[in-house]
């Protein structure tokens, strides 16, 4: 899975196209790639919920839809999942 | 000239068009003053002092931000609303929106003290598929196809967007344009889909379908839609706004307080008839819990800034908004900061639940007054730090975005959302309300020129003249805002229309402007702070301009001379009329026919849809606001608010179809130059004139002549020469008036949904681009597919040519107050108001209008080159504002067909 800006607790976002770096205040784009410190943020594609049925689409615990990129920071649910 | 009508014709051989290699050098400027010509040089607006250091950094902010779409909130509405199937349906829509709010991200921005958003972006917003969930469907899914069909999408086709600014006007990367104006990440598109096609068949878009089909004669609908003639559904497109939020309960009890009083009701009606009031408690109790929740997720946000935080005062900031937050999730404000941030709050809560445009925060600096005085008076704020909150509150009132069809937020909002604050007007007993606070708006008004909020005055006799200065000073800079409004006629205009609900007069002078015109209904609201009684007024009503929203007068007409058939698409709009058409009077009768028939039609159909939004998607968190919803134990969709009389017919391009029926009834039934059937080809050759859409100009200036040309210059002339409103012309003005006597009149005659009298609401907003571009040329001239006249009493761009008093006169010649409103737009040259002489004649100017009986007027205070040169070089006046029609807007912003309308708007050079 390769992983950017989008996908990193320190990112906020601007607009669709650009963010701010939280740590160092730079703006970037949601499309960079990772920095050195980067903490992934709660996303359905980083929960053990979560399975794939497409790139952009997927399920939540087998049977309610959900997309990888939905943040799920405040989801009761969320677990991360289990490195492999 | 005398034309045999008795009055002098107005030469208008300057404005006539022509081919461009006729044009001599000095006709290429095709601008229309009254006045002396402006000097050589562009002249720039006044020099305005600049907004605080923190202000400006987000103002620059924002400028760099698009608009942007996240599927976040519509997610979890949808997930938690089908998780509830079978359940109350308040309650489930309750529990949809408390999922909703507290699964939004938190995001606080860099030197904000107010802070939190609709969405996940500075210019955040999302769909709302269980309102209508075909507008955003990719071209070719099923779903857009079947709108389509239907005509709800038509407009969308005739609607040009504004290329710059925040507008993500196609498709980059990684990112979706969706209706020319919101960017969409890929990696959402998917589950957008698949979410709005979760919603075919149970938005409210599709049950209102469903319904108003039953609708005897609904076919018209369909046709009228199809045509244009009625530019969009409000029931599933924008169900609320245009109407005064009311904060007063939040301020009051905070909310537990309001949990409490409803934990209290709950008690009181379980079990008793009239259950209904037992699911809306409970459905507020829901609510209000996750707008809790979204409030502390900004106050853990804050702290997870602070901690990463290396600059000192930054890190202060941050803990104190976190503070801040916890304290107000649960508790009424300590101080005027607390409050600015808790009206903020729930603003932008109402604006979650619905599609919503022009929500306005109504007379804010009256409502926060008593938590300023009492914080200046023990020094715990003084007008500085007041000032920067302002500033940075006009920031956060910017931001906001709608998300809606391009029809609709091109077409009609030009991506406005009209938060309109007022200030002025009288307090309950009848004193003047102006106060120190409001000042220090206009002076943030000033400082920080932003288009929302956009401000209106509240004009009295009464208001102390050091305010109506400072107001000028504000609008003379070229901000577009204040508009001036006359307090008076908006008080009768409300005594005549909800005193059967029990207004009178001292609640009359609560009433504060919905959207950006609309007449509201006001409480005072007793607001007691250390054992003292301040009464705050607040608005008391729903959605104050939904109905038969628009309709094209010009349009009409056009349909009524060829005999119910739009000769653009070849389609028949209604049957035929069965006049002969052989007296001016045969017309104005088939046009009126037509209008009604339209009317009646209409307000039928979208009754329905507003019935169905009521059913699916009823109001939470306005309805808690809005007294009396709380007292009644009734949303807003169930007539719980204090005054319901709220639906009215819209119309758009009235100065066109008067100056076409003055022209007609001239040339043909007066002085007999030529016969119907002759107009009726002109029209359709469109005088020998390339369309708008072929010449690239919306409006009559930089047109092309085709090789037809010379055979319809004369009709042509004598069309443009005919009498034109906004003159003083008795002949002109008469056809006004008789218009507006029968449209205010007959308005009463249908019914809305709450059983109340519909009225006469007249403004364009931005109706008039997308309406002209349907619509073939009209018989005063004007050319096919170019923008109508904006407003209502504004004369069509250029053919105001005898000063601002005889257009005041015309303005006028009708009785204001038996309308929701009226609208006149004028252009004033900067050099006109300059320096503190020229404040004094400006305040004049107005004062006369409004003396006059005139119920609005607002100002562009601009050169008409500048305009041009911004026209063609939009990347160096990124901050340009201009006044459209009722708000205020980044000129980059605003799509081509208005442009050139604002273009061509007489600019006065001389007052």
């Amino acid at each position: 899975m390769e992983l950017s800006c989008k996908d990193c607790r320190y990112f906020l976002p601007v607009d669709v196209f650009r963010g701010i770096c939280k740590i160092n205040k730079e703006k970037i784009s949601p499309d960079d790639a990772f920095c050195e410190k980067v903490e992934k943020i709660s996303k359905c594609k980083f929960c053990q919920y979560y399975t794939s049925e497409s790139n952009s689409l997927g399920k939540c615990m087998g049977h309610t839809l959900c997309y990888p990129d939905l943040v799920a920071a405040k989801c009761a649910d969320f677990k991360w999942e289990i490195q492999k | 000239m005398i034309s045999s009508s008795g009055y002098p014709s107005i030469p208008l051989s300057v404005y006539q068009l022509k081919n461009r290699q006729e044009m001599s050098d000095h006709e290429t400027n095709p601008a229309h003053y009254y006045g002396q010509a402006p000097g050589e040089n562009i002249e720039d607006r006044e020099a305005k002092p600049q907004p605080t250091s923190r202000a400006q950094a987000a103002r620059e902010l924002y400028f760099e931000a698009k608009s942007s779409a996240s599927m976040e909130f519509p997610y979890w509405y949808t997930r938690r609303w089908e998780k509830l199937e079978g359940e109350i349906p308040v309650i489930r829509r309750a529990e949809a929106l408390k999922s909703g709010f507290e699964h939004l991200t938190p995001v606080i921005y860099p030197g904000e003290l107010i802070t939190m958003g609709k969405a996940c972006y500075l210019r955040g917003s999302y769909p709302m598929p269980w309102l209508s969930e075909a507008f955003f469907m990719a071209a070719g899914d099923q779903l857009y196809k079947e709108a389509q069909e239907s005509g709800k999408l038509t407009a969308d086709g005739f609607t040009t967007m504004g290329k710059g600014g925040g507008n993500v006007t196609k498709s980059i990367g990684n990112v979706i344009s969706i209706a020319g104006k919101f960017g969409l990440r890929t990696e959402e598109m998917p589950a957008m889909i698949e979410i709005a096609k979760k919603w075919k068949d149970r938005s409210v878009d599709d049950i209102g379908h469903k319904y108003e089909q039953l609708v005897p004669g609904y076919k018209e609908k369909e046709a009228l839609m199809r045509s244009v003639i009625c530019m969009f559904d409000s029931g599933y497109t924008l169900p609320q706004g245009r109407e005064v939020i009311n904060y007063y309960y939040p301020l009051q009890f905070g909310i537990d307080g309001i949990i409490k009083n409803c934990e209290e009701s709950l008690a009181e009606t379980a079990g008793y008839p009239d259950m209904d009031r037992l699911y809306f408690f409970k459905a507020v109790i829901i609510m209000l819990e996750g707008i809790k929740s979204w409030i502390r997720n900004y106050a853990d946000e804050a702290r997870f800034l602070a901690s990463l935080e290396q600059d000192k005062n930054q890190k202060t900031e941050y803990l104190e908004m976190a503070e801040r937050l916890d304290w107000l999730s649960s508790n009424p404000p300590r101080s005027f900061h607390d409050a600015l941030q808790l009206i903020w709050i729930f603003h932008v809560a109402v604006l979650n639940e619905d599609a919503i445009s022009g929500l306005s925060p109504g007379r804010v600096g009256q409502v926060l007054y008593p938590f300023w005085q009492r914080d200046i008076k023990n020094g715990a704020i003084n007008r500085e730090k007041t000032l920067e909150l302002l500033e940075l509150m006009r920031i956060k009132f910017t931001e906001l975005d709608c998300f809606a069809s391009m029809g609709v937020v091109g077409g009609v909002l030009s991506g406005n959302t009209f938060n309109n604050l007022c200030l002025g007007g009288l307090q309950k007993d009848g004193a003047s309300a102006a106060n120190e606070l409001e000042m220090l708006i206009l002076q943030a008004g000033i400082t920080c020129d932003t288009p929302q909020p956009t401000l209106s005055v509240l004009y009295d006799e009464k208001l102390p003249e050091e305010f109506l200065l400072k107001g000028v000073e504000c609008t003379k800079i070229g901000t577009g805002y204040p508009a001036w409004v006359n307090n008076r006629v908006a008080m009768e205009f409300l005594l005549d229309n909800y005193g059967h609900e029990g207004l009178g007069h001292e609640e009359a002078r609560a009433w504060s402007i919905g959207g950006c015109l609309e007449t509201s209904p006001g409480s005072w609201m007793p607001l007691e702070l250390d054992g003292e009684i301040h009464w705050i007024p607040g608005g008391s009503a729903p959605a104050t301009s939904v109905g038969v929203h628009f309709l094209s007068l010009p349009k009409l007409l056009e349909v009524a001379l060829f005999d119910g058939m739009d000769m653009r698409t070849g389609q028949r709009v209604f049957p035929s009329h069965g006049y002969i058409l052989d007296s001016y009077e045969g017309i104005w009768q088939a046009f009126k026919d037509y209008f009604s028939r339209a009317c009646h039609v209409l307000a039928l159909t979208n009754n329905i849809q507003h019935d169905a939004w009521r059913k699916i998607s009823p109001s939470l968190v306005n309805s808690m606001l809005k007294p009396d919803c709380l007292a009644k134990g009734k949303d807003i969709g169930q007539m719980g608010s204090r005054y319901n009389s709220t639906f009215n017919i819209e119309s758009c391009g009235t100065a066109n179809l008067v100056n076409s029926l003055a022209s007609l009834k001239k040339n043909i039934y007066t002085d007999h130059l030529y016969s119907l059937e002759d107009y009726r080809k002109a029209i359709l050759a469109n005088f020998g004139y390339k369309t708008a859409n072929e010449s690239g100009s919306y409006s009559l200036v930089d047109q092309v002549a085709t090789e037809d040309y010379h055979n319809w210059k004369k009709i042509h002339r004598l069309s443009l020469d005919a009498p034109k409103f906004g003159n003083d012309h008795p002949f002109v003005d008469a056809i006004m008036k008789e218009w507006e006597a029968w449209f205010c009149s007959m308005a009463h005659n249908y019914r809305s949904l709450y059983d109340q009298p519909m009225y006469a609401c007249q403004i364009s907003v931005s109706t008039h681009g997308p309406m002209g571009a349907v619509t073939l040329a009209g018989a005063d001239g004007r050319l096919c597919g170019t923008t109508f006249s904006d407003g209502s009493v504004s004369a069509y761009p250029g053919t105001d040519r005898n000063g601002p008093y005889a257009l005041f006169n015309s303005a006028t010649c009708w009785n204001h107050a038996t309308s929701q409103n009226s609208q006149l737009n004028m252009k004033i040259h900067p050099s006109v108001v300059k320096g503190r002489e020229g404040a004094r004649k400006f305040l004049e100017l107005i004062r006369a209008y409004l003396r006059k009986g005139g119920f609005h007027v607002q100002f562009n205070i601009v050169d008409s080159r500048m305009l041009r040169q911004a026209q063609a070089e939009p990347e160096k006046y990124r901050s340009l504002l201009v006044r459209v029609a009722g708000f205020t807007q980044y000129w980059v912003e605003l799509g081509k067909q208005i442009q050139d309308e604002v273009i061509a708007r007489t600019e006065y050079e001389e007052i």
